[in-house]
């Protein structure tokens, strides 16, 4: 694994910074599991200060109007509240223009499937392989739908490293925390 | 319209040279032609899908009795080892690449120079205009592109005139040819084949690798030869083709020069390591494009006419692939992989895998920590980046410690080590469901955790950890077979 040092660091203060904006009242350990969670999402997310779409997705659907994570959510963040409102359009807008895109393309393949009618069967079944998966990875990333493939290749691959930090962050916080309770 | 071509083109593979000022729409048919009959020895219809012509193409290599096919095979084979890890991907681009070897037999039209000053990539300028490459590449015998490279070395001083010569047209464009440019007997040939126009089919190769090579770049989109995009480095020096001293070799042996054409594209793949550089050696026709517009030129494949949509999906095509390798560095275990569905099956399991981890580990935070607030400023201070190294020092004794406080989440097996628990809110209904919710999730991660050994053993543990909490020590057995090469896990079943 590269260890990303620096975006580890960052990611900590701003989870930690989060962690300690959330109130902990004696919830049930679900609800305070939601929270960790949630709190290491967004400041995953912010960390990336908005340049991927998988963080303004992630930070949209969690500061999503009538969601319970909403006052949460509103809690870490803080001082930057607006940054979601504005990360809100943006998805939106990316959705509206990749979707757009999605559209062309299949017309054009269309176009051409129909051209091709004896489609060499091996490859018409490899092609659904890939579709069904690519639908599966689209699921998986935060704001995956409104993306093509290669904005979701991307994507991915970012979200991997981000996910990657987080879990490092949260393994050594939590032995961290196992040792300090001993 | 590729019909339209075909029989206007009408070109056998004997037909005399073109001049190089021959008209676009000759030379828009010269590669159209090419690949029919390519095509129609493989009877398939030419007006067929992007892909399926790639496959027609492919089927058309073995029935094929040219030499060409030798040179193709040879040529599918070295860009199947380059591009390996997809094979589905590649496969197109070797049938492509089978297509594109057919030019090389095609005799002289190959090397015209090809009168398209706009769509040419400058990366085609390497080959473009390419008689004297046509010259060279029939001294080259059919081989490796280490071979080829060695062999080149006869070529020097000429190299450096052409090269320079090569360089100082003004329509070679700064196609990056990192392809063509590691060659170093392409770059000859460029130097001699830029003289004339930068037109000839010759710089198909080298427009392929450079096209290839720009894929990377953020400019690049899939256009028809006659677009130009951003052109990040012009690796390749050869931009600009020697004029002159080139348009006297264009009457060189065809057939040499395809198979020169073959091998070139071989190098050009083999040295780049990518299978986009057959694409390259597709490019039917040269672009005069100066070194300093930044626009990536694609060159329009063999075949593939000049089609814009079928081009935009090839640059997408590339550019996915690209992307597609560098998540196989990220992926653990991603490089024994091939094929674009088995991959993608990895990297689904591989996210699925970070997200568990996180669900677990906020988990677990959640029920060792009742006040992380007052615990994160105390973690603050502890350093919590101290390498894994020094935490595996120290996990082993916390093995029992974290044990017991998962334990007596979980159980009441061990109700003494409930006062180790500083989480007092934890009650019979919330150990129940979060034994249900933690169980399966656990069991899927631990089966998944156990695909890659690139985690620590530390973190192994603080899982196995986890997995022991819950099951009863007859679990716990099952579960550390799934960790049998790690000691502490053993350790940890005899401290539990």
């Amino acid at each position: 694994m590269r260890p990303h040092s620096s975006l580890k660091q960052e990611f900590l203060k701003e989870w930690i910074k989060g962690l300690q904006r959330c109130s902990f009242p004696k919830k049930s350990i679900l609800e305070r599991k939601k929270a960790i969670k949630l709190s290491a999402d967004i400041a995953m997310a912010s960390a990336r200060n908005g340049t991927t779409c998988w963080s303004r997705a992630l930070i949209s659907s969690a500061a999503k109007d009538g969601s319970d994570n909403n006052h949460l959510v509103k809690q870490i963040l803080g001082p930057e509240s607006d940054r979601p409102a504005v990360e809100n359009k943006a998805p939106a807008r990316q959705a509206s223009v990749c979707k757009k895109i999605l559209k062309r393309s299949c017309r054009i393949r269309r176009r051409g499937r129909r051209k091709c009618g004896a489609a060499a069967a091996p490859s018409s079944i490899a092609k659904h392989l890939v579709k069904k998966r690519r639908q599966i990875l689209r699921s998986l990333i935060p704001g995956g739908e409104f993306m093509n493939e290669i904005c979701l290749i991307e994507e991915t691959l970012d979200y991997i490293t981000s996910l990657r930090v987080q879990v490092d962050v949260m393994r050594s916080l939590a032995t961290a925390s196992v040792r300090g309770t001993e | 319209m590729e019909n339209h071509f075909f029989l206007d083109a009408g070109i056998p593979p004997q037909a005399p040279p073109l001049h190089f000022g021959s008209s676009l729409s000759d030379w828009q048919s010269l590669p159209s032609a090419m690949e029919m009959e390519m095509e129609i020895q493989s009877q398939d219809c030419f007006p067929t899908g992007y892909g399926l012509r790639y496959e027609s193409a492919m089927v058309s290599s073995p029935p094929a009795s040219n030499c060409n096919m030798s040179s193709e095979s040879l040529m599918m084979r070295k860009l199947t080892g380059n591009s390996g890890e997809i094979p589905h991907h590649s496969q197109p681009m070797l049938a492509a690449s089978s297509c594109y070897g057919t030019p090389m037999n095609s005799p002289p039209q190959l090397n015209l120079p090809l009168p398209r000053p706009v769509a040419l990539d400058s990366s085609v300028a390497d080959f473009s205009a390419d008689p004297g490459f046509a010259e060279r590449a029939a001294k080259f015998s059919c081989f490796g592109s280490r071979s080829f490279n060695g062999r080149t070395t006869q070529f020097g001083p000429k190299d450096s005139v052409e090269i320079a010569a090569y360089r100082s047209n003004p329509l070679a464009p700064n196609a990056k040819l990192p392809r063509v440019s590691s060659s170093p007997a392409i770059k000859q040939r460029v130097a001699q084949v830029g003289g004339t126009n930068n037109r000839s089919e010759l710089a198909i190769s080298q427009e392929e690798s450079t096209v290839s090579e720009q894929n990377p770049e953020p400019g690049f989109k899939g256009s028809n030869s006659r677009k130009r995009k951003a052109v990040p480095k012009a690796k390749t020096k050869e931009t600009s083709p020697s004029p002159s001293p080139n348009a006297s070799k264009v009457t060189e042996p065809n057939g040499a020069s395809n198979e020169k054409r073959c091998k070139l594209s071989e190098s050009n793949a083999n040295e780049n390591g990518s299978g986009k550089s057959e694409e390259d050696a597709k490019g039917s026709s040269t672009r005069a494009l100066e070194p300093s517009q930044d626009y990536v030129h694609v060159r329009a494949r063999r075949g593939q006419a000049t089609d814009s949509h079928s081009l935009a999906e090839r640059v997408r095509r590339e550019k996915i692939s690209e992307r597609m390798k560098l998540l196989q560095d990220l992926v653990p275990g991603c490089n024994k992989v091939t094929g674009k569905a088995l991959m993608l099956d990895e990297i689904i399991n591989y996210v699925q895998s970070l997200q568990r981890q996180v669900e677990f580990l906020s988990m677990k935070l959640a029920s060792v920590n009742t006040r992380l607030d007052f615990n994160v400023e105390s973690l603050m201070s502890k350093d919590t980046f101290q390498s894994n190294t020094q935490q595996q020092q120290q996990i082993f004794p916390i093995n029992s410690s974290a044990a017991s406080a998962f334990l007596g989440h979980q159980s009441q097996q061990n109700p003494p080590l409930h006062s180790n628990i500083a989480n007092g809110t934890m009650t019979q209904c919330s150990v129940d469901h979060l034994d249900t919710a933690i169980c399966p999730k656990l069991n899927q991660f631990l089966e998944t955790v156990s695909q890659y050994p690139t985690f620590c053993e530390g973190d192994l543990e603080t899982l196995v950890q986890m997995g022991f909490g819950q099951n009863q020590s007859q679990e716990m057995a099952l579960h550390s077979q799934n960790f049998q090469g790690l000691n502490q896990v053993s350790g940890m079943k005899v401290e539990l």
